[in-house]
Formats: C-alpha cells, structure tokens, sequence
C-alpha cells in the first residue's frame, strides 16, 4: 500500500501550484491554510475506505477495489503516454533545429561562394582587352600595308612587326577563353542563384516547422484538471433549484448573444 | 501525432474549467487544474523590425510589457470597464484596440495552462454595462482557445462565488467602474445593478493632483501614483504615518502624504452610499433590513483600510444602520465565482454553445 500512498502524494504534488509568500500577499491574501501532503493523502485514503466500507457489503466492494485499482493503472499509463508524447515532440523538434542549422550553414557557404565569383569577374579586365584589340589590329594592317606596298623593311621591323602578329593571334585566343569562362561564370552564377533561393525556401519552411512544433508542445505540457467528466450542479446542493435557474438564465442570455453573432 | 485544439474526439483526458475576470487593470483566471494567475490588461507590440529581433516575441503582456514599453507599441484594450473597441470604429487604433483585447485574452487563458487533449469550459465575467458588440468580440476571442466560453456579469460572479444569492449587495470596486448589484435569489435584472467611474483610476487622478499641489518639484508618473496608493491607502483614522519618498530633482525626497492619500480615498465613500441607498429603498420593504446588513465588498478598492467602517458610518446617518462585509481575496473574487458557475453549468448547456 506504501506504493500507492507515494503515488497519490505525487499526485497531489503535481496538482499543486508554487507561490511565494511575497506573490500572495501582492494578490491580497493575508492568511493561508497549510495542510501537509502526507496529511492530504492520508485523508483521501481514509476518506475512501470509510465510504467503502460504509456504503459496501463484502463482495462489492471487491469488485470496487479492482475497479479503482484498474482506473489508476489506466490513470499512470496514460501519464506515460503522455511523457512519450512529449519525449517524440522534443526529439522532432531537436530534428529540426539540426536540420535548421545544416541549412544555414549551406546557406552562408552558397552565399560567399557566389560572392567569391562575381569578385573575380573584373569587369575593368573586358576593357582593357577590348582596347588592346583594337590595336593589334591597327598593327596587323600596317604589316599587310607595307608587306603589299614593298616598302623598306629590315630584319628588326619584320620582327618587331611579326611579334605584333603573334599577339594578336594570342590575343584572339585569349578572347575566346574569355568569352567562354565568362559563359561558364553565367552558368554558375544562375545555379548558386537558383540554389540559394531554394535553400532559403526551405530555411523558412523548416522555420515554419520548428515554430508548429513549439506551440505544440507548450499546449501539451498544460496542467491536468482534477476533474474527468463535466461537473453540472451536485445533487445534494441545497440550493439547487435557485442555482439552476440561475444556470439556465445565464445559458440563455450567451445563446442569444452566441447564435446572434453567428447568424 | 498531436491533435488540434478544437479535435473534439481527442479530448479524453479530461474537462479544465477557466474563471476569467476580465478587468480594466488586471485579468485574473483561476482553474480548475489548481491555477490561479493575474496579469496587468496591458499588450505591448514591438514597435520595428529590430525591437522585435531583440525582443524574440511578436506581443508581450502585463508587467514584462510595461518594463520594456520604450520599445513597444502599448494598449490598454479595456476602458471604464469595456472594450474600447465598439465595432463601429473602423479606425486603426480601434482594430489595434481589439486585437490587443483578444490576444489578452489568449493570454489570460494559457496562463491557466490547459491541456491539448482536455475539454476547456471558460466563463468570463465581464462588465453588466458591456455592449453587444463588445460582449461578441470578447466571446470571439475566447472562442479561438477554448471548446465554449460564456459571459455573465461580474459582480454576479463575485456574489455566487460566495454562495451569497440572496439578499445582499455586492459593492465590486475595480480600477475603471465601482459595480453594485442587488442579489435576490434569481439573476439580477438592469434594476439591481448600479455602475459610475468613480472608482480606482479616479482615486488615482485625484491623487496625482493633491500631490502635485503640495509637493513642489516632486516628479512622479501615474503608475507610481497607482502604487504608492496600495501600499498606503485607507480613509478614516490613519493608520500610520503615510511617508513617501519621491524623486525632487533627481534626488529623493521625503514627503508625508497622509492627508493627500485619504482624501484620494475618501472621493468613493459618498457614490457609494448614494447608491447602495437608491438600490436599498428600492428593494422589497420586507427585505430591506436584510439586504442592508449584507453588504460586500470586493475588488481591488475593498483593500484600502477602513472603507467597511467608514461605509457603515455613513449608512448609519442615511439609513439608520447596516453591516459591511469585505471579500476574503479581492484579487480573485470574480474569477473564482467565475470558475464556480463553469462548474456547476449542467453539460448539456456547454454542449449547446459548442
Ligand atoms: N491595496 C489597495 N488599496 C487601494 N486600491 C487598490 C489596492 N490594490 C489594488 N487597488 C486598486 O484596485 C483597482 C483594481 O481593482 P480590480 O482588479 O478589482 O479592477 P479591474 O477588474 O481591473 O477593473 P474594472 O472592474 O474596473 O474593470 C486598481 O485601481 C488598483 O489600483
């Protein structure tokens, strides 16, 4: 029986709710009455044997004791499954952080990537290629200018102009590597875009996840009621009959008021 | 997987009442899980994206609102007792009104920490004078928490917590409105109730001003005001000496407020007699003399000392006698009757307001 009374301690332990002193005097509370858990407890017990036996002849009660018994294995079990619950929830939210994380860090490593490419991408570069351009061809008229006119030439102007030929070859070459990397960056470029945006949407999708996920598990971790069922006026109040009538004119005025916001 | 809120077929743990008080300067809620929390009727919004990063909430309430208001937008949503939103409104700070009524009011209800897989019964009391369309609004935002919510009036809450129905006269004396109604057994009808704004912000303003006009160079807000007041408050014999520190030029200063802060109190003593008079002589003759002697008060004003005598004082001169009662726990009073008639509604009544 000590398992049992242990159980119903930790029950009304958990029933309970922590103030301070301070806080109660703050809401206007000067004076308390302090009745000890293990008081509590016996109490209960005591109070549910003398109405078993009072109420109970020998058989019956048998069949009652089996009943509370089984009502308050179901009670525990449906503790655990509670702590299970809320055990799965903490995980998948864990999960989801991780995942939150991953996907920043994704994120920021896309980001300074493509940072790292357009940095590279000199746009003065182009430029001065495009000038140098120009001029070797202005150079390699020349050389055809004087090769066709015959004019004067020694080994050092041959050369000197041959020179400039080779790097205007090496120059169109140069131009075309140019033109394709610049594809290549174009590419890239509009895939890290495309991922980046991709990566984001997901960032706040899983955002979105972590912050469901919260809110269920504040709701989950409520307090339990002391009550299973819903109460209605006890039978053996005296004043029933006023209190009902109470009950029902209160009733009516919040239908009118509920159905007529509805309507 | 968790259910939803509003899953009916999944709420076998149990069924969690909620009283609410839904008051000017404080929403109190008690319940049936053993909670009982109060919260200042303040809301606060961050003002900018960055208040906001810094803030980590989209609103925040009560207290830890008014520590960080410089960074946020702030609403009292209720008023003399009411909503300020009237429905007709259809300007921004009326929405923002409401808004901030309604997320009060989510937040007076998580307070009381229900479960998810429990059935929620809330009854709030709310102020007789309440408007229909302010009554829905406060019934629509409840809604969004709860499985069915009723309202009904406040001092009424106040007397059935007590398990005084009959014969007697509940003085409910809040921060916007002093409440007074006459219990006779069956609901109280527009003729057992009397309400005028002559009540805790008004002790505040006449406060403020007495201060101002004897003590020169004293700096203060009204919230000091406001609680300076209930720390001090009485009317009649002092009960000490009131001495306060307030700030003269940044350096603090001692002033004796004795005088000031009865007077302050002292404005409700002769509105209240007035009324309870005028519903007294309107009662059944025969009762007359019960109802007189079964005077409660309750809401935060009943706290300040004295005001029971100085009452019963002041009814001896107008009607010949009388006996003033105080209410065990001001603070809680209209949420526990709240919470008491949750209880005692038969189920099939909550069934058909679900
Ligand atoms: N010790 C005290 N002495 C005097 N006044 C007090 C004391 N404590 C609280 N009050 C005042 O009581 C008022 C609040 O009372 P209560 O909480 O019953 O009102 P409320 O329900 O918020 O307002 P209302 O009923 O007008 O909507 C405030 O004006 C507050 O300053």
């Amino acid at each position: 029986m000590g398992g049992l009374k242990d159980s119903m301690r930790d029950a009304i332990k958990q029933l309970a709710f922590r103030t301070s002193v301070d806080r109660l005097k703050k809401q206007g509370v000067t004076q308390v009455n302090v009745l000890g858990l293990d008081r509590i407890a016996a109490l209960i017990e005591a109070a549910v044997h003398r109405s078993l036996k009072s109420r109970l002849v020998g058989a019956d009660r048998e069949v009652v004791a089996d009943a509370t018994k089984a009502e308050f294995l179901r009670l525990l079990r449906s503790n655990e499954d509670l702590l299970r619950e809320k055990s799965e929830v903490e995980r998948m939210r864990e999960r989801a952080e991780e995942e939150l994380d991953a996907l920043r860090r994704d994120l920021a490593q896309q980001q300074s990537a493509l940072k790292l490419k357009l940095e590279r991408l000199d746009p003065a570069a182009a430029g001065r290629w495009h000038g140098e351009d120009g001029a070797i061809a202005g150079k390699v008229a020349a050389i055809v200018q004087a090769l066709a006119n015959g004019g004067p030439t020694s080994a050092d102007d041959v050369q000197r102009r041959l020179t400039e030929l080779v790097m205007d070859v090496v120059s169109d070459e140069r131009r075309d590597a140019e033109a394709a990397r610049q594809a290549l960056i174009d590419r890239d470029v509009a895939a890290m875009q495309r991922r980046i945006e991709k990566l984001t949407g997901s960032l706040s999708l899983t955002e979105h996840k972590l912050q469901q996920l919260s809110a269920q598990h504040s709701l989950d971790s409520g307090i339990s009621s002391i009550y299973r069922e819903v109460q209605g006026l006890a039978p053996g109040d005296e004043r029933a009959e006023t209190k009902k009538g109470m009950m029902a004119a209160i009733l009516e005025a919040n239908l009118r008021l509920q159905k007529r916001g509805t309507a | 997987m968790m259910s939803e809120n509003k899953d009916k077929d999944a709420k076998t743990h149990g069924v969690l009442y909620i009283g609410m008080d839904l008051g000017t300067s404080r929403t109190s809620v008690s319940a049936s899980n053993g909670v009982r929390e109060t919260v200042c009727s303040v809301v606060g919004y961050p003002k900018d994206v960055v208040s906001q990063k810094l803030l980590k909430k989209d609103v925040l309430f009560g207290k830890e609102a008014l520590e960080k208001r410089l960074s946020l937008r702030m609403y009292k949503p209720l008023e003399k007792g009411v909503l300020k939103y009237t429905g007709e409104a259809k300007d921004q700070e009326a929405k923002a009104n409401l808004k901030a009524a309604q997320d009060l009011i989510g937040e007076a209800i998580r307070l009381a920490k229900p479960r998810a897989d429990e059935l929620v019964y809330c009854v709030i009391g709310a102020p007789a004078e309440a408007s229909v369309k302010n009554r829905e609004a406060i019934v629509e935002a409840a809604k969004a928490h709860v499985d069915a919510v009723m309202l009904c009036s406040e001092p009424f809450s106040v007397a059935y917590g007590m398990e005084m129905l009959e014969d007697v006269l509940v003085v409910d004396i809040g921060a916007g409105t002093t409440d007074l109604c006459r219990m006779h057994g069956t609901m109280p009808e527009e003729a057992d109730q009397i309400m005028f704004d002559v009540a805790g912000d008004a002790v505040d303003a006449v406060l403020a001003k007495r201060i101002e006009q004897s003590c020169p160079g004293a700096q203060f807000t009204i919230q000091m005001v406001k609680d300076l007041k209930e720390r001090w408050s009485f009317v009649g014999d002092a009960p000490e000496k009131c001495l306060v520190e307030l700030p003269v030029d940044g350096k603090p200063t001692q002033f004796d407020l004795t005088d000031q802060i009865r007077a302050a109190c002292s404005i409700l003593i002769d509105p209240i007699c007035k009324g309870i008079t005028k519903l007294i002589a309107t009662f059944d003759p025969e009762f007359q003399a019960r109802l007189k002697n079964r005077v409660l008060l309750a809401g935060g004003g009943s706290m300040i000392r004295g005001l029971d005598t100085a009452i019963e004082k002041a009814m001896k001169e107008r009607l010949g006698g009388g006996k003033v009662l105080r209410i065990e726990e001001p603070i809680y009073g209209g949420a526990n009757g709240a919470l008491k008639i949750a209880h005692d509604m038969p189920a099939d009544y909550w069934e058909q307001l679900r």
